[in-house]
């Protein structure tokens, strides 16, 4: 099953990722759940479902804030940021 | 400047098995219906990413790999396949239904005369203290991961709550060599029971059975600790998840784990449906809303919904629906033929069985009821909003008597999920508190978008 | 029990705030509202509590809703103090926006009379025009297609849905009962007073205040009261929250306290259909994003429609019936801005029965008049 890689940047940091993945699971396999996003109350959160449905996945791609990441497939060049990812200490 | 209007004579939104299906059937006798699907390949959820395969079927198991036949038929077949486009808008009219289509940040007007929703099901939202934690995540979006890219947790998780998909995720870790630590099972030990008190219903689920046993047997074998009747469940952590605590057998137990996949069963996936203002009634047996549905599966004039988005009844009989919502949708357009009644009467025996057999598995992975009653305060039901269970007792006794006036009161299913994930909960507490019926409690009114977008892509260009 | 002094027919805001205001002068009041999914503006409106403009062709109802606004302030304080409950109410002025000079030019001519029309309002209503230019310190990042607007100090904004659970929470507290899903199915007096029937069983009063909202169509007649309301269509769409900003409430657009910007504004006859449409949906994005284009990234999370409950002249119902005394029927079309007074003025008229002397001009008789 050989698998096409794409480059993309995330937080600043290019990294290579299979070309299947979704924006979500390529930042889940380098970064995991930790770090992933804050939400409005303050609370550290991360996907839940994968498929669209819960918005956990909020995300900046490509400069636009609040992306369904699970909804998007990762593609060459992409620029990915997690929003609120910094004020971790992932 | 209005977008122009794009007819077409027949529509099928989702491309899972019963879309599929559906759309295989209807291009055998030269129809090329339209097929909207969210994601960048056919399959659906059971057969997510098996167009372009990245796991090896001895991991993912016989089931994943069936697939493989009907997306083939799917891509060989003249079809109007449109991957990547989300419908987030639908309204009945004259003619039939009008739909909202978001393709790559355009929103395109759709208007379907014959329209088959296919949408599917979704995992249900099952509140426990510390759900919302980084770390926790629904079994199946794990499967998701497995599928898109092999992803496996760098630490062996934890796998709670119910159903057939929760022990096929495990017995998958178990075959990509990382076997759960713990499964924590929410049904009773006692459901066994239920295949001797149901004997005729576990004739026709035999093949469940055996494959949940074997699957079983296999983690067992490996060592897999598995506990049933788990009453209370907790993720507990600062950042993310640390350790997860619960109660087997009256005793309050923790356990370190980085990850807690939990799987408390699918539901049909709403908000199409409710946005279209279809009637619902209460499935007592599956613990949920279902859209009301008739035997050739309509749901209005011009409208059928077919798979796990009207009742779950797994891949195979979505499949089944699929190819009845075509031919219902030829009948309906004077296309049928009298040849096929018996494709049709083999189609609806073998159906009904089928569901018969899931009665049975629904009885052995019962929700308990009273599961949000014993959550503490604290416990999140609108994980969007950060709505507590206490915030909404409070707001009940205060007049909140309805979905409605509780999400008014609280901003309970106000936020971007849409009340995807609370809908039942607020549907059942309410039930419970007040007395009632969930069918007379009701659900959230849902109204457009179903899926998110953006105000510059709604705005028509000038 | 003893019989109550009140039966109210109609949950809503118009509903709660009398029955607040009657069970605080010490009342004992019984409310029957209809099920979750009736029709019901007070869940689906835009919050503004708002004073440009209203009153034109009726001076009267302009000098009420500035009496409202100014009593809003201790209004909200007082809900709060005795619920919790935070209406997230501010009065910093608004801004009704003119997208074209048109708009522009008839919007300055109706204030100019409205201004003109009492001796009260000339010296109470202060507004001005201001250019696209001269807004923008009230609303940055106003767009270019904007031409302008007027500007009044008087106006504010709350969270419409926290004002109606307040109400309910504060009532409850002050021996209210609140009855769901009890439809009121028909009025009638009875030898003490009047009786309503619903699918739950009778309810019994001294008086009667219809509050019904649309509902008094039907139920208005049966005690000699006006039916003279007609639904009229809103759609309103929120965005995800966005970072809090100084932008003062337009009714065309505002960011409410948890940050979405509420967009609405359209005034459809649609029946009684509560639903939205693809066209109105993309009109009111069109708008938006001409206001202010920063929004075109927001996401829309939610949209509505609502129907609004208007008399024909758009001014407030406030009538006593003259058949059946002790029957009161009380309808309006801005029912957040009034709710301080609803809940004041109004409710004291109402206790002292002397609604028709106090306020004849809003009685229903002005759409009835017999032909000549
Ligand atoms: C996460 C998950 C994993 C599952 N895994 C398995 C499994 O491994 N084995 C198993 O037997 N069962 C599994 N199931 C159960 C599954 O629901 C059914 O077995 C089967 O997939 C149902 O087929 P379907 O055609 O009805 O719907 P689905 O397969 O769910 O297909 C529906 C399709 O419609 C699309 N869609 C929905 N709404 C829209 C919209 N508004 N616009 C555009 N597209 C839309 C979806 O993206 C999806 O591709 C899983 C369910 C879930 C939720
Ligand atoms: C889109 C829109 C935007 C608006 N924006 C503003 C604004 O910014 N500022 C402002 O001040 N106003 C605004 N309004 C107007 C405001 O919402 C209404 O004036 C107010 O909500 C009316 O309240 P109500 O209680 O009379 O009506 P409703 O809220 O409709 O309540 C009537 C109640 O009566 C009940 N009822 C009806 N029939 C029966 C029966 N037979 N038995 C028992 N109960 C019955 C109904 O169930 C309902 O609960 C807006 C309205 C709309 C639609
Ligand atoms: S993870 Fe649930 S919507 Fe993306």
């Amino acid at each position: 099953m050989p698998v096409r890689h794409v480059q993309i940047w995330l937080d600043g940091t290019p990294h290579q990722v299979p070309e299947t993945l979704t924006v979500a699971a390529a930042v889940l396999q380098l970064r995991g759940w930790q770090g992933y996003r804050r939400h409005v109350d303050g609370s550290p959160r991360a996907p839940l479902c994968m498929m669209g449905v819960c918005q956990e996945c909020l995300i900046t791609i490509d400069g636009r804030a609040n992306r369904q990441g699970c909804l998007e497939p990762v593609a060459e060049g992409m620029r990915i940021e997690r929003q609120g990812g910094s004020v971790h200490d992932a | 400047m209005m977008p122009d209007v794009c007819a077409t004579d027949i529509a099928i939104i989702g491309a899972g098995p019963a879309g599929m299906a559906a759309a295989v059937r209807l291009a055998k006798v030269g129809h090329r219906p339209v097929v909207f699907d969210m994601n960048a390949t056919p399959g659906g959820q059971i057969y997510r990413q098996l167009s372009e395969l990245q796991v090896s079927e001895a991991v993912m198991g016989k089931d994943y790999a069936r697939g493989r036949e009907l997306i083939d038929a799917f891509q060989r077949a003249d079809i109007d396949y449109r991957p990547g486009t989300r419908v987030w808008w639908a309204d009945n009219d004259a003619l039939g239904t009008s739909l909202g289509v978001l393709e790559k940040g355009q929103t395109q007007h759709w208007q379907a005369r014959q329209l088959i929703l296919a949408g599917g099901a979704m995992e249900r939202g099952w509140p426990f203290r510390g759900w919302q934690l980084p770390g926790v995540m629904n079994a199946g979006a794990a499967q998701i991961l497995l599928k898109q890219g092999a992803l496996v947790p760098a630490t062996p998780p934890v796998l709670a709550g119910t159903g057939p998909l929760l022990y096929l995720l495990a017995w998958q870790y178990l075959r990509a060599g990382i076997p759960p630590s713990l499964i924590l099972d929410t049904a009773p030990a006692t459901r066994y029971g239920e295949v001797v008190r149901q004997s005729r219903r576990a004739w026709f689920a035999r093949s469940y059975l055996f494959k949940g046993a074997r699957m079983i047997g296999a983690l067992k074998r490996a060592g897999v600790p598995i506990h049933q009747g788990i009453t209370t469940l907790e993720a507990q952590g600062d950042k993310a998840v640390e350790s997860i605590g619960y109660r087997h057998r009256g005793q309050w137990k923790t356990h370190s784990t980085e990850l807690l996949l939990t799987h408390f069963g699918v539901t049909p996936e709403p908000q199409l449906a409710r946005s279209l203002g279809l009637t619902h009634h209460w499935h007592a047996s599956q613990q949920s809303f279902v859209p009301q549905r008739d035997d050739t599966l309509a749901v209005g004039a011009n409208l059928w919904i077919a798979g796990d988005g009207g009742g779950i009844g797994g891949a195979i009989n979505a499949e089944r629906e699929g190819q009845l919502a075509a031919l219902a949708v030829l009948d309906k357009i004077g296309q049928g033929d009298p040849e096929w009644q018996r494709e049709r009467h083999a189609l609806l025996k073998a159906r009904r069985r089928d569901l018969e057999a899931r009665s049975l598995l629904e009885s052995m992975f019962r929700l308990p009821e009273a599961w949000l009653d014993d959550q503490p305060e604290e416990t999140l039901v609108c994980r969007c909003e950060s709505v507590s269970r206490g915030e909404l007792d409070r707001a009940i006794a205060q007049g909140g008597a309805g979905p409605n006036q509780l999400k008014a009161f609280t901003r309970c299913g106000m936020g971007p999920c849409q009340g995807r994930q609370c809908g039942e909960s607020v549907t059942r507490l309410l039930a419970r508190r007040l007395g009632w019926t969930p069918e007379a409690v009701g659900y959230y009114h849902i109204r457009p978008p179903v899926h998110s977008i953006t105000l510059g892509e709604l705005a028509t260009k000038e | 029990m003893a019989q109550r002094d009140f039966l109210i027919v109609g949950g809503g805001v118009v509903g709660m705030a009398v029955a607040y205001g009657l069970a605080r002068a010490g009342l004992s009041v019984t409310v029957l509202d209809e099920s979750d999914d009736a029709l019901r503006a007070s869940r689906g409106n835009a919050g503004l509590v708002w004073v440009q403009g209203k009153g034109v062709g009726m001076p009267r109802y302009a000098e009420l809703s500035f009496e409202a606004a100014k009593a809003w302030a201790d209004f909200a304080r007082e809900l709060t103090e005795r619920t919790g409950i935070d209406l997230e109410y501010e009065q910093r002025g608004g801004v009704d926006l003119c997208l074209d000079a048109e708009e522009a030019r008839s919007r300055q001519q109706e204030y100019t009379t409205l201004q003109n029309a009492s001796s009260f309002l000339t010296q109470e209503f202060r507004w001005e025009y201001l250019d696209r230019k001269a807004l923008t310190p009230y609303l940055p990042g106003l767009g270019e297609a904007v031409q302008g607007g007027t500007w009044s100090p008087h106006d504010g904004q709350c969270n419409p849905l926290y004002l109606l659970r307040a109400l309910y929470a504060a009532s409850h507290s002050l021996g209210v009962d609140t009855h769901p899903a009890s439809a009121v199915e028909r009025l009638e007096a009875t030898a003490s007073g009047f009786r309503a029937t619903t699918p739950r069983g009778h309810f019994e009063a001294d008086r009667v205040i219809l509050a019904a909202g649309l509902g008094a169509r039907t139920l208005a007649p049966m005690l000699g009261l006006s039916d003279a309301v007609h639904p009229v269509r809103g759609q309103v769409l929120v965005t995800e929250r966005r970072p809090p900003g100084a932008r003062l409430p337009t009714p065309q657009i505002r960011q409410t306290a948890s940050g979405g910007y509420l967009i609405g504004d359209t005034h459809e006859d649609a029946g009684l259909d509560k639903g939205v449409t693809l066209a109105m949906m993309q009109t009111l994005a069109d708008k938006a994003v001409r206001i202010y284009p920063d929004l075109g990234e927001a996401r829309l999370v939610r949209s509505w429609g609502a129907l609004r409950v208007m008399t024909p002249d758009g001014n407030p119902l406030y009538e006593a019936s003259t058949t059946h005394p002790g029957a009161y029927n009380i309808n309006c079309h801005s029912g957040i801005t009034l709710a301080a007074f609803h809940a004041g003025g109004l409710s004291d008229a109402i206790r002292d029965d002397r609604l028709a002397q106090s306020f004849p001009q809003f009685s229903g008789a002005r759409f009835h008049v017999p032909a000549t």
